[in-house]
């Protein structure tokens, strides 16, 4: 009965070691691809690799990009944490008690599977063009995915340790703050991860539908008067985030919770 | 038996009547611009399926969706497989596939309209870069764990090239290949809704556009509904799928 979506992953990605030098290769020969074939059949203002290698240093300390920034970056964690405090108690809850599994399971998976775009008209208008309607997508955005997961690292509890804790006469509190919590560590952390990559997109879109200032309204303005390398950088930003998140929750998995192997918990 | 069925759907039933009650309550007690009650939603619903309006613009979001997601799958496995197959071009991409997975692909949105316009081919190309990366991924990823051993054989007993995909790497990959195509399933759904709100507006993102700017919020969460139902289904079959060609991976 569990709403097993999110597979209980340690983040399992490629190996960042191995050979360089082809890597480099590729890389090259992407990038030149690209200005190639900008530069052959595209108009001029579209993006190319040198294009935004040289707008970079003079957009990273514009005054604009440095304000979308921010304002992105503290919308989404600022939603973040609202998303994890709300979404693990409601996780651990319907972990723990079949009742509230029985009650709300159809509902989060409904929420879950709805792609949360279409809420940003209904949101624009209960919230107005304003940074709650931000703030609200990107919470929307990212809590489904942690409920689920948390559900189920706390359904999956092995059983034996809830044993011994009964036997050693822990408490209902006790238990669920000394076992049920660490032992749902590894998946809230993969839960964290989605919902950290749909908490940004959840900012962006907001930001392209309300026009509120932040990183998307950055690159939907830059990009509609034709400053495509400007806006480039900012997407060049949101890649690094999304990178930088997935290697920082697949590392402190290994840092933090090296008891943990994906095999033992496929069953 | 009967009291053991009746404990375990009563919950679930009565959560239902809970959250349709509040809905209407809430609906009811609120301006019409803001939100519209469950019942009025219902007729609104109704009313624009008889009309075929409805229909109609599902029907145009579900050829985006599809093309999309086919086009996704018809590239990511086989270019998947052959990445894993060849060890040079694994090790040259993988990084820019990872790269590319992680970024969030709506910040490319306005780029696509620049350059391509409004037209339905950069909606496709919406669709297939949110769709095309988690079946890559998982490819890759599948094909990678394939045991040596299993080529060896394959090698040792003369197998032809062809037959060695047809034999070997492409059963084994399958399971993992349904794994990412459960993924792009979601994700190609956002990303046809992120298409018809940002490019040209069609389909059931354009209903829910015109609806808002009409204050028709009835018409919205009739969408919305439509919307959430279509999730739900595709995300089943996704599962469907995934544990259809599970059986034999270990």
């Amino acid at each position: 009965m569990t709403v097993t979506t999110i597979t209980a992953v340690a983040p399992r990605r490629f190996q960042m070691t191995g050979p360089t030098v082809p890597r480099l290769v590729a890389g090259l020969v992407i990038l030149a691809l690209w200005e190639g074939v900008v530069r052959g059949f595209a108009p001029d203002f579209v993006a190319t690799p040198t294009g935004i290698v040289l707008a970079f240093p003079r957009v990273i300390v514009s005054a604009p990009f440095l304000a979308a920034l921010a304002q992105t970056l503290g919308a989404v964690a600022e939603g973040l944490a609202i998303a994890i405090v709300f979404g693990t108690t409601i996780g651990l809850a319907m972990g723990r008690s079949v009742l509230a599994d029985r009650v709300l399971h159809h509902y989060v998976n409904a929420f879950y599977a709805m792609p949360m775009l279409v809420v940003l008209p209904l949101f624009s208008l209960w919230f107005g063009y304003t940074g709650a309607a931000r703030l609200a997508t990107v919470v929307f955005s990212a809590i489904f995915s942690i409920v689920v997961s948390v559900g189920d690292g706390a359904h999956s509890v092995p059983h034996d340790y809830l044993e011994v804790a009964h036997s050693f006469r822990a408490g209902r509190i006790c238990t669920l703050f000394e076992i049920v919590l660490p032992a749902s560590l590894p998946y809230f952390l993969a839960g964290l991860r989605i919902a950290a990559g749909r908490a940004l997109i959840g900012a962006v879109v907001a930001e392209f539908f309300t026009a509120i200032g932040g990183l998307g309204y950055f690159i939907l303005f830059n990009s509609r008067t034709f400053h495509d390398n400007t806006a480039f950088v900012a997407v060049v930003f949101l890649a690094a985030f999304g990178i930088g998140f997935d290697l920082l929750t697949s590392w402190a998995t290994r840092r933090f919770l090296p008891w943990y192997r994906r095999d033992e918990a496929a069953e | 038996m009967r009291r053991e069925t009746l404990k375990r759907h009563a919950p679930f039933v009565l959560s239902l009547i809970v959250g349709a009650a509040a809905w209407e309550i809430v609906g009811r007690h609120t301006s019409v611009a803001f939100m519209a009650p469950l019942s009025d939603t219902l007729a609104r619903l109704w009313q624009l399926t008889r009309s075929g309006e409805l229909p109609r613009q599902a029907l145009s979001s579900a050829a985006l969706f599809v093309t999309g997601l086919a086009l996704a799958i018809v590239v990511g496995m086989p270019l998947g497989l052959l990445m894993a197959r060849l060890k040079w071009l694994r090790e040259a991409l993988d990084v820019y596939v990872m790269v590319l997975y992680a970024t969030p692909m709506v910040a490319l949105i306005p780029f696509i309209l620049s350059l391509m316009g409004f037209g339905f081919a950069p909606k496709v190309l919406v669709v297939f870069l949110f769709a095309v990366f988690p079946i890559l991924y998982n490819t890759i990823e599948g094909a990678r764990s394939i045991k040596p051993e299993l080529i060896e054989v394959a090698r040792s007993y003369r197998s032809r090239e062809w037959a060695l995909w047809r034999e070997v790497m492409v059963p084994y990959t399958l399971p993992y290949t349904m794994t990412g195509i459960r993924q792009a399933i979601g994700r190609a759904l956002v990303g046809m809704i992120a298409a018809e709100f940002f490019l040209s507006a069609t389909g059931l993102g354009q209903l829910i556009m015109t609806a808002t700017q009409s204050f028709d919020t009835a018409a919205v969460f009739a969408a919305i509904l439509v919307i959430v139902a279509a999730g739900v289904g595709l995300m089943r079959l996704g599962r469907m799928l995934e544990a259809r060609f599970a059986q034999w991976r270990t």
